[in-house]
């Protein structure tokens, strides 16, 4: 008993619930179905009535009587929406958007439009769903008025503006007002201030609004837009510069990162590591094969698989530098061009090593969510993967150079490169300083691999690319000189990124060449060389 | 003067060398023409070809030892003039093909036409003279090789950072090489050759021919190099490899003796690429790859820097090498170059043939010391068999 | 002192270089007459070896004025010229050209025209032969004519250094340490082979050895931080109190 009571309550309440919906659609339909009947007197009722439902199934409806889509069945009077062309057209129920079947067009009867019809229109549709009470469908209403301006909305605009509280929709909404208010025949006056309202708006569509208006203003106007022009492009500019220099740091950064592990192995020590490139490889297979392990393990650690590679891949490099070290280099010291050679044929070892292990092909590396994704910063747009990469070069710079200069291990090191005899004399291991120092910078190198796997392919060929970057990063900077690395890394980034946008991508780097080479003759040692007989000796 | 300066290039490694050649331009185009394909003796075609580009490649080699054995000078760019050398040829071999292309259009290439060029690039005029192309071959790298020289030794650059730039130069062209609108055929480069100066360059009697210019090219070039390196030029080269600021100091203008080598060595290495692209049948950027230089190196490396033949020998026989190889485990190539690389520079610093010199002159000290001993004991013995 | 340039034959006046802020010289004026022997001595870093590049060419002098002959300035020129001109030099460390044989090593130091194609087609003549046969028996190497320099002795590579130099046939002549590392009897006989050698024109020598500069017994300079200290015998170098303070000790 007390179970159907239970059971016919449940049901009594979901009719109560249910009802309102059903006749809601039966309402529209209703409303629609009239649409078929009305003559174009009165037709712009029928779309007020529409309008006045706020019914999101509306918009299509009426989008589709403006085009001239919307056809009634001569047999019932039933509305439909149509698409195709021809004899036969496909039928679409306004109501529930489900496809009704095909009918021959002499079944039917288009419902009529004229231009006035047009406008009821849109008033209708921008009101409507810039009425909306879905903040998104307004910003969205807001943008899209906003791209295609139309005199006629203007009226939907301003009683938008009148009840928007959202701030973001707001500012869109004065946007779209101005823009729209410039193509209307409102006075000059109100004209006036819209360019100026666009001015503050700025940005590369206000200047794009403002040249198209400029041609059609008459001549109140004109000197007004043309000031608003040149101040709009002269920030405009700024802004493209700015975006330049953004381009040119990050770019230096990547330099930076890779040149700065053989700002030691080469700038310090003085040994030509052709194999640098692989090491920076090396390191961006070890954050293939930690997030590998993460994701199928502990895929909770995803955004924290990059900190966990960066320490391993600087012991694998580090090791694999260290054997180097031992078993190559060390018995070709003061033997530059050997050094070289042989470098370079551990390095055709190493790539084809990973070739043999992991493919021929790119390995996925995903970026953890921290460093995904993009925001805007006045005109600016800044990725946060970009943004990363300059702060992790940055930091890794600022260890190095801590390391050099602060412990007693960069005490050793400098003291190593400097007079190797006499720190011999003086009781330092030199074998061992030589082989940490080699060590530290690949195991740098191998941190930098972890870095670029987050925007470069990560294959066997990764190093190839970096080599002769870095070696130039190197010697711009002037050879033993970290500061010059620096220096040399941002300088060149940026100057690549100046010149992309006059030579192109390839003929910028072949022109940054052509300067390098250039550079290195008139100063051989670089930027910050140092000077004087001790160099030369 | 000229004379002399030939007859004091032979000595008796040189003529056995040059002999050789001679006799292998003559005899492999023997071989392969008069004898029939079933014929022990015969060589095939592909055999022709693949031997006469080992001869470019040892001419290349021959052409980086001029500086790097002689002079000191580490260029990682040769293959870039070898490179240049064969664009020039292509060139040439482009315009031969006239109507014959699949576009059918007599003047443009193939390539340009696909690109909807209407008319020729200018540096692309002349080239369908053999003469001005052969010019070209020299002058285009020689050209290169002299204004970078220029720069490079005048301000003093030397050693790793002159290998550096070279290496940068040499990547420069790789990319420049690439685009399309440079007009050079981008990245495809130059291909489907169809005739040398009016013979098909699939014929065997052509590629034979190709075979024994090459040859000749190479036997001449060992001849004017050691007339070169045996000069006093020669030895001011070796002596401002091994003291340069004592050689500036004896009066010597270093950076011209250099540049002088270094144009030299550019020409030649153009020659080689000349004679390359026709054997091969194509030329494409992927030749001015830094590790194309680098390889180059390690050919020199292996034969013997500062010999005039090791060079010839290392070119050859890690060409050999590594078509064997890669036949048999393309795998494993680059593994076995890599490990050449280390193994040459660790206990092979002067190369086969340098190595072998040196096991020759220490034997004929120990001889020489030998017979001393000898006659001394011999002397010693006298006396007491007198008594 | 304008008046003293044309006649001298190698003229410095104010020089003055520094690298990195340091002062190697200061105002450094400094006059060689014509077929004189002169011996520099000073405390390292006292611009010794910086005041022989300067004139060679090897270093650019920030001001100051290089003469050489009177009126050839020095200043706009490079190494290669300078020794054309008639500047010969002798490192510090003995330099040879290892690889070649003590003939080919004079044969390279012969005075002759010294361009790329001079050298290409370059044919020893009679005349060059007995000069490099002379210049071996004075430097004492006719036996290690055919051996490659790298073979010889410490002393015997400074002594075909300096036969290169002969056969360069400078008019001058910077000898920088000659007998660092040499036995006595080998000083002695370089002394001899110097004083030999400045008969026939102009040597600079800077040496520590004071036994040495005693056996030239010629006049003497001291350099001290970059300029002339005191100039004059070798009795009254020794014996000026600044020179003792800053060299030779007390």
């Amino acid at each position: 008993m007390y179970r159907f009571i239970q059971t016919l309550l449940m049901a009594l309440f979901l009719i109560a619930a249910a009802t309102p919906w059903v006749r809601a659609e039966e309402g529209l339909r209703d409303l629609v179905n009239a649409l078929g009947e009305a003559k174009l007197s009165n037709m712009d009722e029928h779309i007020e009535a529409l309008a006045k439902t706020g019914d999101p199934k509306v918009v299509p409806i009426l989008e589709a009587l403006g085009e001239g889509n919307l056809y009634a069945r001569k047999v019932d009077g039933q509305v439909f929406l149509t698409t195709g062309s021809g004899s036969k057209l496909a039928l679409t129920d306004p109501v529930s958007g489900e496809s009704a079947g095909e009918a021959p067009k002499a079944g039917l009867q288009k419902v009529k439009v004229n231009n006035s019809v047009r406008r009821a229109v849109r008033t209708a549709l921008g009101s409507l769903t810039l009425l909306s009470q879905d903040r998104n469908a307004r910003l969205k209403a807001a943008k899209s008025v906003l791209q295609s301006p139309d005199a006629d909305a203007l009226d939907a605009i301003e009683n938008a503006l009148a009840a928007e509280k959202d701030a973001e929709v707001r500012a869109l909404l004065e946007q779209a007002r101005a823009t729209t208010l410039l193509v209307s025949d409102r006075p000059v006056e109100e004209k006036k201030q819209a360019v100026q309202t666009l001015k503050e708006w700025g940005g590369g569509d206000a200047l794009s609004v403002l040249s198209s208006a400029l041609g059609s203003a008459d001549e109140a106007l004109k000197s007004d837009i043309e000031a608003a022009l040149v101040g709009l492009e002269q920030t405009q500019a700024l802004w493209a510069a700015g975006q330049n220099v953004w381009y040119g740091l990050s770019l230096g950064s990547v330099l930076l990162l890779a040149a700065i592990g053989l700002a030691i192995t080469f700038g310090v020590m003085g040994i030509i590591n052709m194999a640098h490139g692989e090491m920076v490889m090396l390191g961006a297979y070890t954050t293939f094969l930690v997030q590998e392990v993460v994701r199928n393990s502990f895929p909770g650690l995803f955004d924290w698989s990059l900190a966990i590679a960066l320490p391993l891949a600087f012991l694998v490099t580090g090791a694999v530098g260290l054997a180097m070290e031992r078993g190559v280099i060390r018995f070709l010291y003061g033997r530059p061009l050997e050094t070289l050679l042989a470098t370079w044929g551990i390095s055709l070892i190493l790539q084809q090593s990973v070739r043999t292990i992991f493919g021929p092909t790119n390995r996925e590396v995903g970026n953890p969510s921290w460093m995904s994704g993009a925001f805007e910063l006045g005109g600016l747009t800044i990725t946060w993967n970009r943004l990363w990469i300059i702060l992790f070069a940055l930091a890794a710079f600022a260890a190095l150079l801590f390391l050099l200069k602060k412990t007693p291990m960069g005490l050793q090191m400098r003291a190593v490169t400097q007079n190797r005899r006499m720190a011999s004399s003086m009781g330092i291991r030199t074998p061992w300083v030589d082989a940490l120092t080699f060590a530290l910078g690949s195991g740098i190198a191998g941190m930098a691999g972890v870095a670029l796997s987050q925007i470069d392919n990560v294959s066997p060929n990764l190093g190839q690319g970096y080599i002769i970057d870095s070696f130039m990063v190197v010697v711009f900077g002037g050879v033993g000189n970290l500061w010059g690395t620096l220096v040399g890394a941002f300088s060149l980034g940026i100057l690549n990124k100046f010149l992309e946008p006059y030579a192109g991508a390839v003929l910028g780097k072949i022109l940054v060449l052509v300067l390098i080479i250039l550079f290195i003759q008139k100063r051989p040692r670089g930027l910050f060389a140092l000077k004087g007989r001790a160099v030369e000796a | 003067m000229i004379t002399l300066f030939l007859v004091k290039s032979l000595d008796r490694t040189i003529i056995i060398a040059v002999a050789i050649l001679l006799a292998l331009a003559v005899l492999v185009p023997a071989l392969n023409l008069l004898t029939a394909p079933d014929h022990p003796l015969h060589v095939p075609i592909y055999l022709v070809s693949l031997f006469g580009k080992y001869l470019t490649y040892a001419l290349l080699a021959l052409a980086l030892d001029l500086v790097w054995g002689f002079c000191g000078i580490l260029s990682l760019g040769h293959a870039a003039f070898f490179a240049l050398g064969g664009y020039a040829m292509g060139m040439y071999l482009m315009r031969q093909i006239g109507a014959r292309g699949s576009y059918g259009n007599p003047l443009l290439p193939d390539f340009m036409v696909f690109l909807n060029w209407k008319e020729l690039p200018w540096f692309w005029y002349g080239f369908d003279m053999f003469w001005f192309a052969a010019l070209m071959v020299v002058l285009v790298p020689g050209l290169l090789a002299f204004v970078f020289g220029w720069f490079a030794f005048r301000s003093r650059v030397n050693g790793v950072y002159l290998s550096i730039i070279t290496q940068a130069m040499t990547y420069a062209l790789l990319l420049a090489f690439f685009r399309n609108d440079m007009g050079f055929g981008g990245n495809n480069g130059l291909t489907d050759f169809k005739d040398i100066l009016g013979f098909n360059i699939q014929a065997a009697g052509t590629r034979t021919a190709l075979f024994a210019a090459s040859a000749l090219a190479l036997a001449t070039s060992l001849v004017i190099t050691s007339g070169i390196v045996r000069s006093k030029f020669g030895k001011v080269l070796v002596a401002l490899r091994d003291a340069e600021s004592r050689t500036r100091f004896l009066g010597y203008r270093v950076e011209h003796m250099k540049l002088f080598a270094f144009t030299v060595s550019a020409m030649m290495a153009g020659v080689a690429g000349a004679l390359y692209v026709p054997q091969v049948g194509i030329i494409n950027p992927g030749e001015f790859a830094p590790g194309n230089s680098i390889e180059v190196v390690i050919w020199t490396a292996v034969g013997g820097r500062g010999t005039l033949v090791g060079p010839i020998i290392g070119a050859i026989l890690v060409n050999g090498g590594k078509s064997i190889f890669t036949a048999a485990f393309p795998e494993f190539w680059l593994f076995a170059l890599g490990g050449l690389f280390v193994l040459v520079t660790l206990f092979l610093p002067k190369g086969v043939v340098g190595t072998f010199q040196q096991y020759l002159a220490r034997r004929r000290a120990y001889c020489v010391a030998a017979r001393k001993n000898e006659e001394a004991e011999l002397a010693a013995a006298e006396p007491t068999a007198a008594e | 002192m304008t008046e003293k340039k044309p006649r001298s034959l190698l003229y410095l006046d104010g020089v003055s270089v520094s690298f990195d802020g340091f002062k190697a010289l200061n105002s450094l004026s400094f006059v060689v007459e014509p077929g004189e022997l002169r011996a520099i001595i000073g405390p390292n870093g006292a611009g010794k070896t910086t005041m022989m590049d300067i004139i060679t060419g090897k270093t650019r002098p920030d001001e100051g004025e290089v003469f050489f002959k009177g009126g050839i300035d020095l200043t706009n020129k490079d190494e290669a010229e300078i020794a054309q001109l008639g500047i010969g030099r002798k490192f510090q460390k003995p330099t040879v050209f290892e690889s070649h044989t003590v003939w080919d090593n004079l044969e390279l130091a012969l005075n002759r025209s010294r361009g790329v194609f001079a050298t290409l087609f370059y044919r020893l003549t009679g005349e060059d032969k007995a000069r490099i046969e002379e210049i071996l028996s004075t430097v004492r190497l006719t036996a290690r004519r055919d051996d490659p320099a790298a073979d010889l002795s410490h002393g015997q590579k400074q002594w075909l250094e300096i036969g290169m130099l002969l056969a360069q046939e400078p008019e001058l002549l910077l000898v920088d340490e000659p007998v660092a590392g040499m036995t006595d009897a080998e000083t002695t006989e370089t002394a001899v082979l110097l004083k030999e050698i400045a008969k026939t024109r102009s040597v600079v020598v800077v040496e520590h050895d004071m036994g040495f500069i005693r056996d030239l017994g010629v006049k003497v300079t001291c350099l001290a931080e970059g300029s002339v200290l005191a100039e004059g015998s070798i009795d009254f170098v020794s014996n000026d109190a600044k020179v003792i303070e800053n060299y030779l000790g007390r």
